[in-house]
């Protein structure tokens, strides 16, 4: 079925579903295709159930149940469990129940949100290690960590959502055996002239100081400038192994969490070539796009993380920003109307930005998280190891889409979304050139695996 | 089949019978409520493999899910009655 609107909007978090019903107050036909069962993203996840609101503090349950019910009341079309694969123009191709179906619209506004920055290090695969952020999922879903709540968790990494998780832990009655930090201190120093800016966005910085000395009366176990981490197990994790300021050590673990803080999702943008840009401070590459969402691929917006990490209050905002913006270019929303509406959120969005910059800083990540020993799976789809890489490296393969030719590293089924970034970092780093020279994946269309049966259906 | 309350789910796990409160993935529910260790091994090198980021980036949360295989189970909401299985190989190869 071909379905032709104003405007399709990917992914339901906070820009998707604020981008939606901006679009809509401006008499748009708005469809809003989400991966998802329910709409809220990651930060508001499961909102509109108990569970989902439990964790979430009072102002932010708050925010995401009147943007949720804003959205359901919008006139928006919602199509939840739908994976979009494929965008030609302004046309998406995706699956949903278990069929492929197209999508076609004047405009469409993309906003997958952020991902947590995939660091290997050997012994990740192990079943026991896991992403922070899927960790917390877990919680948010009713679960627990392990079946033994006394069993040891570790933390490792630098990153908000760490203080986050820990909080969640501690409140949870987990015991935190370790937090292990590899965060890098010359970069927090820099953050120290930025940070009075903070003021400007106090509650913020209250909810920071809030966890921090909830993590304090927890008594969790710092361990400061931690490298060469190692998960270590036969069939599962048994133990973490690291060094702590150079000394080795080792602890008893069942429970590995590691984050090393939040990069946008390009995938579907790189596959349509837009313009992206490299942030040297955060090591990551971001859409080149206006604070209204307008990339370099005519017909095509940005918002949200997937545009820069700010954060779920930026994202409401960048959200609502490009929802106007679409209006305006298809000529629903007069030029004057548009200015007068997107002036107060430019101007709450540019305050968020200067309060929050010295984050940049503060989980900044530290660039010898990459140098990991040669034994590493970098590409868990594809198992192909550091070692691997360097060795195309030094056969003369330079740049990140050659080396993904000769060792398939990038080329499984999560095509090169969680290797990809550690990819650059070591192909960049064996020839000591910085990650922004030695190119980017290149990105195909479908970006998300699909049937063989789906996708000629299509064309049938 | 009986519910033990309006918001739990009945599915079975490997043959085993799990209740889980509605609305959660698959995942989720193998690895947080079952605390199933592996879901799969892998089709390359055949290692146990768990579910790493629970938000669809990963692909380690692939299972067979009512006859299907190769489901990103954390993408998936429990059902009642689902079947869920463990997954050793990938579709293609059998």
């Amino acid at each position: 079925m071909d379905r032709n609107m104003d405007l399709v909007v990917i992914g339901s978090g906070p820009a998707g579903l604020s981008a939606a019903c901006a679009a809509r107050a401006c008499g748009l036909d708005v469809a809003l295709v989400d991966e998802q069962a329910a709409p809220g993203g990651q930060l508001f996840r499961n909102i509109e159930t108990p569970m989902g609101q439990a964790l979430l503090d009072p102002a932010e349950r708050a925010a995401g149940l009147a943007l949720v019910q804003r959205f359901r009341e919008s006139g928006a079309t919602y199509f939840p469990e739908t994976v979009v694969w494929g965008l030609e123009g302004t046309r998406l191709s995706c699956t949903r129940n278990g069929k492929a179906e197209t999508f076609s619209a004047s405009r469409v506004i993309v906003a997958p949100g952020g991902m947590e920055r995939p660091v290997p290090f050997p012994g990740w695969t192990l079943p026991g290690v896991m992403s922070a952020g899927g960790a917390d999922i877990l919680l948010r879903a009713g679960g627990t960590l392990s079946a033994d709540k006394n069993a040891p968790v570790v933390l490792a990494g630098n990153g908000p959502l760490l203080l986050l998780l820990a909080v969640h832990l501690l409140n949870a009655g987990v015991r935190i055996a370790a937090w292990l930090d590899t965060g890098c201190w010359p970069r927090r120093f820099m953050a120290g002239p930025l940070m009075p800016a903070g003021v400007l966005d106090m509650p913020y910085v209250l909810k920071g100081v809030g966890m921090a000395a909830r993590i304090l009366k927890g008594k969790v176990p710092m361990v400061r400038s931690v490298t060469n981490i190692r998960a270590l197990g036969t069939d599962r994790l048994e133990k973490v192994r690291f060094d702590a300021a150079g000394t080795p050590r080792e602890l008893e673990a069942a429970v590995l969490l590691r984050h090393e803080g939040i990069i946008p999702r390009t995938h579907i943008l790189r596959s349509l070539h837009a313009a992206h840009k490299w942030d040297a401070v955060q090591r990551c590459w971001y859409p080149d796009a206006t604070d209204s969402g307008r990339t370099s691929v005519p017909g095509v917006y940005v918002a949200g993380d997937s545009a820069y990490v700010h954060g779920g209050d930026a994202s409401l905002l960048k959200g609502e920003l490009a929802g106007i913006e679409v209006a305006r270019d298809l000529g629903v929303l007069a030029e004057a109307e548009a200015a007068h509406r997107s002036a107060p959120l430019r101007s709450k969005l540019r305050k968020l930005r200067i309060a929050r910059d010295f984050l940049r800083y503060v989980f900044a990540p530290n660039p010898n998280i990459f140098a990991v020993p040669d034994d590493t799976l970098v590409c868990r789809c594809e198992c192909v190891t550091a070692g691997d890489i360097r060795k195309a490296v030094a056969e003369g393969y330079g740049d990140v889409n050659e080396v993904k030719r000769v060792t398939r590293c990038g080329m499984g089924q999560c095509q090169g979304r969680m290797c990809g970034p550690a990819l650059a970092e070591i192909v960049a780093a064996a020839q000591s050139k910085h990650p922004q020279d030695v190119g980017s994946l290149n990105i195909q269309q479908p970006f998300r695996p699909v049937t063989l049966e789906a996708y000629c259906d299509l064309n049938a | 089949m009986q519910n033990t309350s309006p918001s739990t789910v009945r599915i079975f796990f490997e043959g085993q019978p799990l209740d889980v409160p509605a609305g959660i993935s698959v995942a989720a529910a193998v690895l947080g409520h079952a605390h199933a260790g592996h879901t799969c091994r892998h089709a390359v090198d055949n290692s146990p493999r768990a579910p790493f980021c629970l938000m669809g980036v990963c692909f380690e949360c692939l299972m067979e899910i009512n006859g299907e295989k190769d489901v990103q189970s954390c993408l998936v909401p429990v059902q009642e009655g689902m079947v869920v299985q463990r997954q050793f190989q990938p579709a293609e190869t059998e």
